[in-house]
């Protein structure tokens, strides 16, 4: 079974190696970023279902990189990583479009079951919009070049 | 908590109180002075005016009084002097000599002139060598001769003589009034001797008040009639005739001692010489009765000025002390409120202190836990040895087990650091009590103190503010732990309930440690009331835990026994009273992450 493709963004490097190997060894593929502005980067370079994003960072923080994400369109969803303290923040990212929030420490089957979650969630998304492409081009098949021209899966 | 931050402030407090009492003494004194000098010193200048302006006036009018009562009785005494001349004059202008020296007419005339009153003791007719030719009268004068008498010689000289009191043949104070008659060349003498008790009656029985009288003096000092005191008619008089003079003078005698060290006292003396004879007449009385009723007067207005000045102190001092009390009592507030806002103060920048903290922690541990998994990942089921695994596997579980440990610290932290705001919001006073209890436990059992919860579980959620409520909770844990007087086997027994039909809930932190004296038990919520050592405590911390749980529309109370212990029982509303302080939108959204 394919497993989905996970940005795991923090700005503790060594976090993020590990969280990478513990992901790794179940399965999926990580790629880490150990900021903001590193996430972007990586996300021009390549498409990932999920991205785990830490709130507290130098430089972009966490609610910033996320805001950044979204104008992007990119399909994908957001997991927010946070401290305790920090809740509030992460309920106002969840209020722009995050899809849920852990807060840290927090065990590695935690986070795979949000994964999982966010990677379901994700799907159903891709779903919906195929079907509803396949709908407008039955409907009117002009919107096809439209259509295709349209950064709704993905950006150049 | 902070020793350090606390001994300063007690130091501060030292040294500003002794200072403000000073203040308010001397804003007390200058307040009565003003007061008393605006109000007090106006009525004494009304007094003292008034006093004088009436003195003088009684004393216009006492001269007045005493010169016309002079005035009458010179007349009256004058006149019956001039009537007694008068009369002799007519009879010895109107008989001969013969006639009244021969048969009864000298007795017709005698009882004629004293027909309306005994006026004249007795009536004698003589010849120009002092030969008493005919006399009518109660002595036996006839055979008498008054050629070697002064008065002989004088009326012989003069035509009329009226005399001085003289003792006489008779051996009785008397005076004569004589006159001459030139008939055929010789002269003849009519003399009349006044009666002494009817002259002496209208002279003497005249009495003004109780030290008042009145009494003629010749020019030689003599008494003519007796004074009421210190003296008797043909006595000397202690002082100087003055050499005559006209009209009426009016003096105040002062008080002298007589010869038989007998005080006489400062009098008024008012005195006037008749026309003839040659006396003085005196009006005198004591000074202190003639201005008995001046004095009465000034006493009474004195006393009247006394009593409103007393008034006006009193109530002055009672007003001042009132105002000075509010003005006390609003600083004290004023200082509390601004120890608060310290407290609060404090409480915040500790809350971020330990926010900073809890995350910088958290990040380790989060590591920490990824390196464990990573170990598991790797090694769990691939050891050979068993013995080897299982140590493995009880280590890895204990790295889980301390760093869930750590995790459940920051958490507290993190919490304590979220509520140094203000926030209204739904409490689990349960929970929140186990949290504090927590974050002291360590404290506690230092001290060796054993923390006891008897929580009820069907307790209400309350809105309340935790920042503030945390605070008491801190505060009454602190002084319990302090009261435990190092006593190693101490216990804080914390207990909630709540009671049917009432809104809220009961909440009691009980301690078994040294207890507080009943007269300490009334001061313990006043501002700066502390028994710990100088340095160790404000004397704030219970007057806060008061004023914020009467804030939050609660009550607390507090019962002690000495060397048992000490109970604050405190009860906590379901809802904030109106007007508290908090917004009830951001307790709405802080629920959310409870």
């Amino acid at each position: 079974m394919k497993l989905a493709k996970v940005l795991f963004v923090d700005d503790e490097t060594r976090y993020a190696e590990n969280m990478a190997k513990l992901l790794g060894n179940r399965g999926y593929r990580v790629v880490t970023a150990n900021s903001g502005d590193q996430a972007l980067q990586r996300l021009e370079e390549e498409d990932f279902d999920i991205i785990v994003l830490d709130l507290k960072m130098p430089g972009l923080d966490g609610i910033a990189t996320l805001k950044e994400i979204n104008e992007r369109e990119l399909l994908t969803e957001t997991l927010i990583l946070t401290g305790h303290g920090s809740i509030d923040t992460a309920l106002e990212a969840t209020k722009i479009g995050a899809f849920d929030y852990l807060t840290k420490p927090c065990e590695v089957q935690d986070l795979v079951d949000k994964i999982e979650e966010a990677w379901n969630k994700k799907s159903e998304v891709e779903q919906a919009e195929r079907n509803e492409k396949i709908k407008k081009i039955i409907e009117s098949p002009s919107a096809v070049f439209s259509m295709m021209k349209k950064p709704g899966s993905k950006k150049e | 908590m902070d020793t350090n931050q606390d001994s300063r402030d007690y130091r501060a407090d030292n040294e500003s109180m002794p200072e403000r009492q000073a203040s308010y003494r001397r804003l007390f004194r200058r307040f009565i002075l003003y007061t008393m000098v605006c109000s007090v010193v106006p009525i004494l200048l009304v007094g003292w005016a008034i006093k004088i302006n009436y003195t003088n006036f009684s004393i216009d009018r006492m001269t007045r009084s005493f010169m016309s009562q002079i005035d009458h009785h010179r007349k009256v005494i004058q006149m019956f002097i001039n009537e007694c001349r008068s009369k002799l004059l007519l009879i010895a202008a109107t008989h001969k000599m013969e006639d009244l020296v021969a048969g009864g007419k000298l007795g017709e005339v005698f009882e004629m002139i004293n027909r309306d009153h005994m006026s004249i003791t007795d009536l004698g007719v003589i010849d120009d060598q002092g030969n008493h030719l005919n006399y009518v009268g109660p002595y036996d004068l006839i055979d008498s001769n008054y050629s070697q008498a002064l008065w002989f010689k004088e009326v012989m000289a003069e035509g009329i003589y009226i005399s001085d009191m003289f003792m006489g043949f008779r051996q009785e104070p008397h005076f004569i009034v004589a006159v001459t008659r030139t008939e055929e060349g010789r002269k003849w003498i009519l003399r009349a001797t006044i009666d002494t008790d009817f002259f002496r009656s209208l002279v003497e029985n005249v009495k003004i008040g109780r030290t008042g009288e009145v009494y003629l003096v010749n020019r030689d000092g003599i008494f003519q009639t007796s004074p009421r005191f210190n003296g008797k008619i043909m006595g000397k008089a202690i002082f100087e005739v003055p050499p005559r003079q006209p009209g009426v003078s009016i003096r105040v005698a002062p008080a002298v001692v007589s010869d038989g060290n007998q005080k006489i006292p400062s009098k008024i003396v008012c005195q006037t010489w008749l026309d003839e004879p040659n006396w003085m007449l005196m009006v005198q009385q004591d000074y202190k009765e003639a201005f008995d009723d001046v004095n009465h007067a000034n006493k009474a207005a004195l006393i009247f000025l006394y009593l409103s000045a007393a008034a006006i102190l009193i109530v002055t001092i009672l007003i001042t002390r009132h105002m000075i009390a509010i003005i006390r009592r609003r600083d004290l507030e004023m200082d509390q409120l601004n120890r608060q806002l310290l407290q609060a103060g404090k409480m915040a920048s500790i809350g971020e202190l330990s926010a900073g903290v809890a995350h910088e922690i958290n990040n380790p541990l989060a590591i920490v836990l990824t390196e464990r998994q990573i170990l598991l990942d790797a090694f769990q089921g691939r050891l050979d040895d068993d013995e080897l695994e299982e140590q493995f596997l009880d280590s890895m579980n204990q790295i889980d087990i301390q760093v869930q440990r750590c995790k459940r610290i920051t958490h507290n932290l993190l919490r304590f650091a979220r509520r140094t705001e203000s926030v209204i919001e739904p409490v689990d006073v349960n929970a929140f009590l186990q949290e504090v209890a927590e974050l002291m436990e360590r404290e506690a059992r230092a001290n060796g103190i054993a923390f006891v919860t008897d929580l009820d579980e069907d307790i209400p959620f309350i809105n309340s503010d935790p920042s503030q409520l945390q605070q008491v909770f801190l505060n009454l844990i602190t002084n319990a732990i302090d009261a435990q007087n190092q006593k190693m086997d101490g216990m804080i027994k914390i207990t909630t309930r709540a009671e049917p039909g009432e809104k809220g809930l009961w909440l009691t932190i009980a301690d078994t440690g040294s207890g507080i004296s009943p007269e300490n038990l009334s001061k313990i919520f006043d501002p700066f009331f502390t028994t710990k050592p100088v340095g160790k405590g404000t004397g704030l911390g219970l007057s806060i835990c008061y004023s914020i749980i009467k804030r939050l529309g609660g009550k607390i109370s507090v019962t002690s026994e000495v060397g048992q212990g000490t109970e604050f029982v405190i009860f906590l509303p379901e809802e904030l009273p109106e007007g508290a302080s908090g917004g009830v939108a951001e307790a709405e959204t802080a629920h959310n992450f409870q």
